[in-house]
C-alpha cells in the first residue's frame, strides 16, 4: 500500500467541500478521482500535496509509505519541504503554464534533478516520457502541447517519487493526444492519482476508478468490474451520459445540478436528482459497502440496473425548406506579416427543423464559420443567405435587423450573460433592442423560458445565482425569444458538466421541431454531434472533408480524418 | 472542456465592495483636508488674501502671522490657503477635461474602424515620445502663463496615456462573450457602450481622473517654481519660486516659508495617490488577479 488517505475532509471557511473521505493507493496502481465540477475531486488531490489555499480547513490522515523510506503521515506535515517532488510528484494541469518559457528542456530537467538530488540525468528522463535527446534543445514553445505534457511528466520523474498525482493532465490538449499523455502516465509503473471530469476517457488507463459527488465517494470500483450492472446509479448516470458515436447507444442526461458546498443535505446527497431514490435515501446517509469487487454508497445498488436517465431525442419528421444558404465562403485573417486563411470555400445550407453539427478541432474555422452566418464576420467572398435575404452585402441597419432573425448561443454560460442584469431583462433584451412594444415582452419572454426548459422562478435572479447549465439555458431563452429563424449554437455545451449536456441538446432538437428553427450546433466532440444532430458536417483547415447524415458518418464516414475523429471521441 | 473552479457567486451584499480600503480612506481623510481648507481660502478669506501686504518684511512666525511673512511682507498662511484652490482648482479641472478626452479618443481607438485606431494610436506615439515636461515648459514660455492657457496646455500633454489605457479596457470589454452575443442580436453600437460595456469601462475612469490630478499639481508647481508661471497669483509653486529668487535657503526662514507649501504639495499628491492606487488596485480587473 503506497498511500492510504483516511478520513480526510476539507471546509472552505465552514463549506465542505470534501466529506470524510478513505482511499487507498496500492504500489504501481493507478486510480482515477473522476466527477463533475465542484464535486471535491481536486480539493481532494490538492489536500495531499499541501497545496490547498489558505481559507482551507483540512482534517485526516494520508499516510504515506514506501520501501525505501520511513512513513510519513501528511495529515501531520508542517513542512513540505523534501515531500513534495521528491515523494510525491505532481502534474501539473496545463503543459502551457507548467515549463518555465525561457529556459531550455535540459536546463529545467537539469534543476530538478538538482533540487531533488535525482540520481537520473536529463537524456534518462525523456527517454522515460518518449521523447528523444534532440529535445533536450528546445525551448517549451518550440514543443506541441503533447510533447510540453511529456517535459512536464519527466521533471516530475526527476525527484522518483513514489506517488504521482495528477489533476487534469490532459486539459487542453486535442483528444487523440489526450489518450497518448494517459497512456503514458499509466505506463511509468508508479502509484498514480489522477483527478479528471472525463470519466470515459480515463477508463482504458487507469486500474481503479473513485467517483466522487458533491464532496463524497459514490463509488470506488475497478475499472474491469464497471461493465458489471452493479454500481452507484451516478456512475450509471455519468457513463451514459457520455455521448456515444454509436448511434445505436442512446444519449441520456442526469435531470437537475449538483448541490452546491453550502447546501444541506440529509441522506445520499444524489438523491435528488436519483431515479430510484425513496425515503430512506432522502434521510439515512448511505456508507460505502462492498458490493462484488467495487464499494458503492447505495442503498439500492442491487437495483441499479434499474436507473434510467432521460434519453436525448432524434429527429422525428424530415427537414423542411433551406433557412440559410451559404455558398463559397472564403475568409482569411490578415495581420501585419501574415495572412491566415480560415475558410477556403465552404458551402453550407440548413433547413427548417434540421440540427446541423458543424464538426472540428480548434483552429479549423468552425466558430468562424458561425460567426459568418450571424453576420458578425464579414467573409472575404461568398455569398449567405438567410431565407429570401442577403446577409453578406447588408449593412449598418438592415444588417442589424437580418440579425434579429437569428439567435445565438454563446460557448461561454459564465461570460456570455451580463452579470448585473436579471434573467428577466437578459431574456427580453433581443425584443428592447428590435422595439418590440411592452406589454408583449413579458408573454414571449416566459414562453422562450419555458421551451428553454426553466422554471419560472428563475426571472428575478442573476447569472451569479444560476448554475452553467442554467446560465446556458438562459441564453438559449434569450436566442429564442425574438421567434428567430435560424439559431446558432457555437460550443453550446462544451463548458457544462457531462451530466447536464444531453439536456441542452434535448432542449435544443424540441425547439428545433416544435418552433420550426434551423440549428447550427457546432462542437469539437464527434460523439455528441452523431447523436444530437441530423446532419454533420466535418472541417479540417477550412475546407469541408466530410458530410452526410449522421448514420452515415458514425458507421462508414468518407474521409480519413473523419475515421480519426470517431476512433479519437469512441470510448 | 471543463472548468473545475467553481462559479464566482457574486451574490447582492459583495457586490458593495469596499472600493478604499484602509490605504485609500487614509488618502480620502487626507484630501478632505486639503480641499476643505483649499474652500476656506476661496470662499471666506478676502479677495486680496495673499497679495496684499499685511505686516513687515521677513516676520518670523508669531500670533498674527503664524507662518511669518514675506519679502513684501505678505501673509504666508494666507498664500498657502489661497495657493492650495489655484493648484487644485487647475488639478481637478485638467483631470477632468484629460479624462472625457481620453475616454473619447481611446473608445474610439478601441472601436472605431482600423483606419482610425490605426491614426490615433500612431498619434499617441508621436506624443508619447515627446517629454511632457519640457512640452508643458516650452509650450509655457510662449503661450503665456494665465489659469486658462495652463490649463489647455496640461489636457493636451496628459490625455496619450490615459487613452492608451482606455482603448485597451474597450477592447477587452468588446471581446467579452456577452457583447458578442448582444451584438449577435443586432444590437447597435450606442447600445452595447451604455448596456454592456459601461460597467466595465466606467470604474477605470476614477483611478484616471485621480493620477492626472496628481500629476497636474506636481507640473504645474515646477512650472510656477522655474518662474514660468503667475508670479502675481499666489499657489505653492509661486511661494517657493520667490523663496529661491530670495536665497530663503540661506537664513532659517525656509522652514516657515519653503516647508509649508512643499509639504502641502507632497502630502496632495499622497493623498491622491493613495486614493487613485487602492480604487484602481480594486477596480482594474488585471490588478484584481494578482492581488
Amino acid at each position: 500500500m503506497t498511500l492510504s488517505v483516511q478520513d480526510v475532509t476539507v471546509r472552505y471557511g465552514g463549506r465542505l467541500a470534501v466529506d470524510h473521505v478513505d482511499l487507498e493507493i496500492a504500489d504501481g496502481e493507478v486510480v482515477g478521482v473522476v466527477g463533475e465540477s465542484g464535486c471535491g475531486k481536486t480539493s481532494l488531490a490538492r489536500a495531499l500535496v499541501g497545496l490547498l489555499p489558505k481559507n482551507a480547513e483540512v482534517s485526516g490522515r494520508g499516510v504515506l509509505r514506501s520501501e525505501h523510506h520511513p512513513e510519513l503521515d501528511l495529515g501531520a506535515l508542517r513542512d513540505w519541504r523534501g515531500v513534495r517532488g521528491s515523494r510525491i510528484g505532481i502534474v501539473p494541469q496545463g503543459a502551457m503554464s507548467g515549463l518555465s518559457p525561457i529556459h531550455k528542456v535540459c536546463a529545467q530537467l537539469d534543476e530538478m534533478l538538482t533540487i531533488h538530488g535525482g540520481s537520473s540525468n536529463p537524456t534518462e528522463l525523456l527517454d522515460r516520457v518518449g521523447l528523444s535527446p534532440r529535445e533536450l534543445g528546445s525551448y517549451p514553445h518550440q514543443l506541441s502541447g503533447g510533447q510540453r505534457q511529456r517535459v512536464a511528466i519527466a521533471l516530475t520523474l526527476a525527484g522518483d517519487p513514489d506517488l504521482l498525482i495528477a489533476d487534469e493532465p490532459t486539459t487542453g490538449l486535442d483528444a487523440v493526444v489526450q489518450g497518448r499523455v494517459l497512456q503514458l502516465i499509466s505506463s511509468l509503473g508508479i502509484s498514480t492519482l489522477i483527478v479528471s471530469h472525463d470519466m470515459t476517457g480515463l477508463l482504458p488507463y487507469a486500474d481503479r476508478v473513485a467517483v466522487m459527488y458533491a464532496g463524497r465517494l459514490a463509488e470506488v470500483v475497478p475499472v474491469d468490474a464497471l461493465r458489471d450492472v452493479r454500481h452507484h446509479p451516478y456512475t450509471a448516470g455519468l457513463l451514459a451520459a457520455t455521448p456515444s458515436t454509436d448511434r445505436t447507444v442512446t444519449w441520456a442526461s442526469i435531470p437537475g445540478a449538483a448541490p452546491t458546498l453550502d447546501a444541506e443535505l440529509e441522506g445520499c446527497r444524489f438523491a435528488p436528482r436519483c431515479p430510484l431514490a425513496d425515503d430512506q435515501c432522502h434521510e439515512e446517509r448511505p456508507l460505502l459497502r462492498l458490493v462484488g469487487t467495487s464499494e458503492v454508497a447505495c442503498h439500492h445498488s442491487e437495483r441499479s440496473s434499474e436507473a434510467t436517465y432521460p434519453a436525448v431525442p432524434r429527429a422525428t419528421s424530415d427537414c423542411g425548406a433551406p433557412v440559410l444558404d451559404m455558398t463559397g465562403i472564403e475568409h482569411t485573417y490578415r495581420s501585419r506579416s501574415r495572412t491566415t486563411t480560415a475558410l477556403d470555400g465552404v458551402d453550407l445550407h440548413v433547413g427548417h427543423g434540421e440540427i446541423l453539427g458543424l464538426v472540428g478541432e480548434s483552429g479549423s474555422g468552425k466558430s468562424t464559420l458561425a460567426r459568418i452566418a450571424l453576420g458578425l464576420i464579414k467573409p472575404s467572398s461568398g455569398t449567405v443567405r438567410l431565407g429570401d435575404d442577403e446577409l453578406t452585402d447588408a449593412r449598418g441597419r438592415r444588417l442589424r435587423a437580418l440579425q434579429r432573425r437569428t439567435g445565438f448561443v454563446h460557448q461561454d454560460p459564465y461570460d456570455s450573460l451580463h452579470p448585473a442584469m436579471k434573467v428577466e431583462a437578459l431574456i427580453a433584451e433581443p425584443l428592447v433592442i428590435a422595439k418590440v412594444a411592452r406589454s408583449e415582452r413579458g408573454a414571449k419572454v416566459r414562453s422562450a423560458l419555458a421551451a428553454a426548459g426553466l422554471p419560472q422562478d428563475v426571472l428575478t435572479r442573476t447569472p451569479g445565482q444560476l448554475s452553467g447549465g442554467q446560465r446556458q439555458r438562459v441564453s438559449i431563452a434569450r436566442a429564442l425569444v425574438n421567434d428567430p429563424e435560424l439559431l446558432v449554437a457555437d460550443e453550446a455545451s462544451s463548458m457544462l458538466d457531462v451530466s447536464t449536456r444531453g439536456g441542452i441538446a434535448t432542449t435544443l432538437r424540441k425547439v428545433a421541431t416544435k418552433r420550426g428553427l434551423a440549428v447550427i450546433f457546432v462542437t469539437h466532440d464527434m460523439g455528441e454531434a452523431i447523436q444530437s444532430c441530423d446532419r454533420i458536417v466535418v472541417l479540417r483547415h477550412g475546407r469541408v472533408v466530410d458530410a452526410g447524415a449522421c448514420a452515415q458518418i458514425s458507421t462508414s464516414p468518407d474521409h480519413e480524418y473523419t475515421a480519426q475523429l470517431l476512433a479519437a471521441s469512441h470510448h | 472542456m471543463s472548468t473545475d473552479t467553481a462559479p464566482l457567486v457574486v451574490t447582492g451584499t459583495s457586490r458593495r465592495r469596499d472600493l478604499l480600503g484602509r490605504q485609500g480612506r487614509i488618502g480620502a481623510v487626507l484630501l478632505t483636508l486639503i480641499v476643505g481648507a483649499a474652500a476656506y481660502g476661496y470662499f471666506v478669506m478676502p479677495d486680496d488674501a495673499g497679495k496684499r501686504r499685511v505686516g513687515l518684511p521677513y516676520e518670523s512666525p508669531s500670533a498674527a502671522h503664524p507662518l511669518g511673512t514675506d519679502d513684501l511682507g505678505r501673509d504666508l498662511l494666507e498664500q498657502l490657503l489661497v495657493g492650495a484652490g489655484t493648484s487644485l482648482t487647475l488639478a481637478f479641472m485638467v483631470a477632468a477635461v484629460t479624462t472625457l478626452l481620453a475616454a473619447i479618443i481611446g473608445g474610439l481607438a478601441g472601436i472605431g474602424p482600423r483606419w482610425m485606431s490605426a491614426t490615433i494610436m500612431r498619434g499617441i506615439d508621436v506624443m508619447l515620445v515627446l517629454p511632457e515636461l519640457v512640452l508643458f515648459i516650452l509650450a509655457a514660455t510662449f503661450l503665456g502663463q494665465g489659469f486658462g492657457i495652463r490649463a489647455v496646455i496640461l489636457s493636451l500633454i496628459l490625455w496619450p496615456v490615459p487613452a492608451r489605457v482606455l482603448r485597451a479596457a474597450s477592447l477587452t470589454a468588446w471581446s467579452r462573450a456577452h457583447v458578442e452575443a448582444s451584438r449577435a442580436m443586432g444590437a447597435g453600437q450606442g447600445w452595447l457602450l451604455f448596456r454592456h460595456a459601461s460597467y466595465l469601462l466606467g470604474p477605470l475612469l476614477v483611478p484616471v481622473f485621480v493620477r492626472t490630478a496628481m500629476r497636474v499639481i506636481i507640473y504645474d508647481a515646477t512650472l510656477s517654481f522655474l518662474g514660468l508661471g503667475d508670479p502675481t497669483a499666489p499657489s505653492w509653486g509661486t511661494t517657493l519660486y520667490w523663496v529661491q529668487v530670495n536665497g530663503v535657503f540661506l537664513s532659517d526662514a525656509w522652514l516657515w516659508w519653503a516647508g509649508p507649501p512643499g509639504l502641502a504639495i507632497t502630502l496632495t499628491v499622497v493623498a491622491l495617490a493613495l486614493v487613485g492606487t487602492s480604487i484602481e488596485d480594486r477596480l482594474n480587473p488585471n490588478l484584481q488577479e494578482s492581488r
